[in-house]
């Protein structure tokens, strides 16, 4: 079905160019015209099946492991940290972390989170709705992700500010100052472990029914190291903080350019978790998903020699018209298949139902509190490179009640 | 027991697979073969892929 372009008509892309966006035309454009195209970094690829496959694929890794190590960190507490963490596993060593995982995200236990991040939502919208405005950031999304994971691993929700901070630090691993700024990811790092020793020696203390119990007490039985546990739990505190913060930025973003769906939303609560897959659809935080292959792979014609890095771009694959992706934002809809915002394959997003979950409620409960939302002042957002979303983003509303009246 | 998986929702990411590898399996044409009335004691392992699956494709029936 793809057709096979000669190198010359395949577009090229400027991955590290900080101008370029993963949601501009020119990559819907290339798009049309076939299924990859190249870039400084290696293969971009841009359509639904293609991407969905190289994500499934076990002859590729995932594309962040070497990272540390083509940045010249070679050993050290990071590297330890980044080769054994979850996205750096594959086949045996993974599918064990996964199981393990398991209880912690099993839908049930995550829905009976749902009353909690209803309350969450309300108290946040409290403190800034008799204003009449906000910067939605800051005033919100920060809060909220982080004090949801905090309930996730049970631990007080008053140290939400100190997890970002030191996650913000440590995510400065992702970027190009991995390096020049080792000392002091690591010390966040070091502050995370502290972070989850201490939740740790809680849970031994005061054993509980929930998950994280049960993975202490799998760790006890000795299925799991301490070093391992402790690896895991920054995972996924990592993983899910600013994931979530910038999702929830964008999915107001996103409502504010489609008024009539946020009304929409506010008068069907129902469609709370439409709205969410809708706005993951069109704009996931997630631009790229990397993989690096780990022998030579020949996918429609293309060869990818071994070491070849692959960036899988999500939007583009989620609203391609081959899959009937290019159609308006709309949350009645229903797609099938689905968008590949949280990957998929044996990496698919550990967290997704807890993201799927924590959004899906507190969106309508935004749509009914927040009328009529509009930018005040202008909004920054991030580079649409790798993660993007809203760094800050000032908007004025006309304060509803709980039932959406203004 | 009745294992059900529903192929309209299905998209092969393999969990099922990671969560219980003798009892489903991602076939190269992206479908799953599943074992569909696997053992009582494997309950369980069963449980696990129902809440794996990224698409809630799987259930159990009785
Ligand atoms: C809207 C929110 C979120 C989005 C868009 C998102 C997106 C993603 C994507 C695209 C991947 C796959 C990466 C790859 O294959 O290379 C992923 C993996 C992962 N996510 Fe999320 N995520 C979100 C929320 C969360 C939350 C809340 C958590 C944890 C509490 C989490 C933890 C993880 C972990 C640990 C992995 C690695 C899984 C593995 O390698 O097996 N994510 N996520």
């Amino acid at each position: 079905m793809a057709t096979r372009s000669a190198p010359e008509e395949v577009p090229h892309f400027d991955l590290s160019n900080p101008e370029f966006s993963a949601l501009a035309d020119e990559v819907h454009a290339a798009r049309d015209k076939a299924w990859f195209a190249r870039s400084n970094y290696g293969v971009v690829a841009l359509r639904h099946e293609q991407v969905g496959a190289l994500l499934r694929d076990r002859r590729l890794r995932h594309g962040l492991y070497s990272w540390p190590e083509l940045n010249g960190v070679t050993e050290g507490p990071l590297h330890h940290w980044w080769i054994n963490n979850l996205n750096s596993q594959e086949g045996d060593d993974h599918r064990r972390y996964r199981r393990l995982l398991n209880p912690l995200f099993a839908p049930k236990s995550i829905e009976r989170m749902a009353p909690g991040f209803q309350a969450l939502t309300h108290e946040l919208i409290d403190r800034f709705a008799p204003t009449g405005r906000c910067e939605f950031v800051s005033e919100f999304c920060e809060e909220f992700s982080a004090r949801i994971l905090l309930q996730l691993v049970g631990v007080g929700e008053s140290s939400w500010r100190e997890l970002q901070r030191m996650c913000g630090e440590f995510g400065i691993s992702m970027g190009v100052n991995i390096a020049k700024e080792l000392p002091r990811i690591e010390a966040a790092l070091a502050e995370l472990y502290e972070f989850t020793d201490e939740l740790i020696a809680a849970r031994r203390a005061d054993p509980g029914e929930d998950a994280i119990t049960g993975l202490v007490k799998t760790c006890d039985s000795g299925e799991l190291t301490g070093d391992e546990l402790r690896n895991m739990i920054v995972m996924l505190v990592f993983g899910g903080l600013d994931t979530t913060k910038n999702q929830m930025g964008i999915a107001l973003d996103v409502f504010m350019r489609h008024p009539d769906q946020w009304d929409l939303l506010a008068e069907r609560p129902e469609l709370g978790g439409r709205a969410v897959e809708e706005v993951l659809r069109i704009e996931p935080t997630v631009l790229w998903i990397s993989r690096e292959a780990l022998e030579d792979v020949e996918i429609e014609g293309l060869a990818i020699p071994q070491g070849t890095t692959v960036h899988l771009l999500t939007e583009s694959a989620s609203t391609d018209p081959l899959v009937g992706g290019d159609v308006p934002f709309d949350i009645t809809a229903e797609h099938h298949p689905r968008h590949l915002a949280f990957g998929g394959g044996p990496h698919h997003c550990v967290g997704h139902y807890l993201a799927r979950t924590d959004m899906r409620e507190a969106l309508p409960i935004l749509a009914k509190r927040l009328r009529n939302p509009r930018a005040d002042g202008p909004a920054e957002f991030r580079p649409w490179t790798g993660l993007g979303g809203p760094l800050s983003l000032p908007i004025a509303f006309d304060p509803g009640d709980a039932e959406g009246r203004a | 027991m009745r294992v059900i998986l529903d192929t309209e929702l299905c998209e092969a990411n393999g969990q099922c697979e990671i969560m219980a590898p003798d009892l489903f399996r991602v076939q190269a044409d992206n479908t799953v073969k599943y074992e569909a009335n696997p053992d009582e004691d494997r309950r369980t392992e069963v449980e696990d892929a129902v809440e794996a699956c990224p698409t809630r494709a799987i259930r159990i029936k009785s």
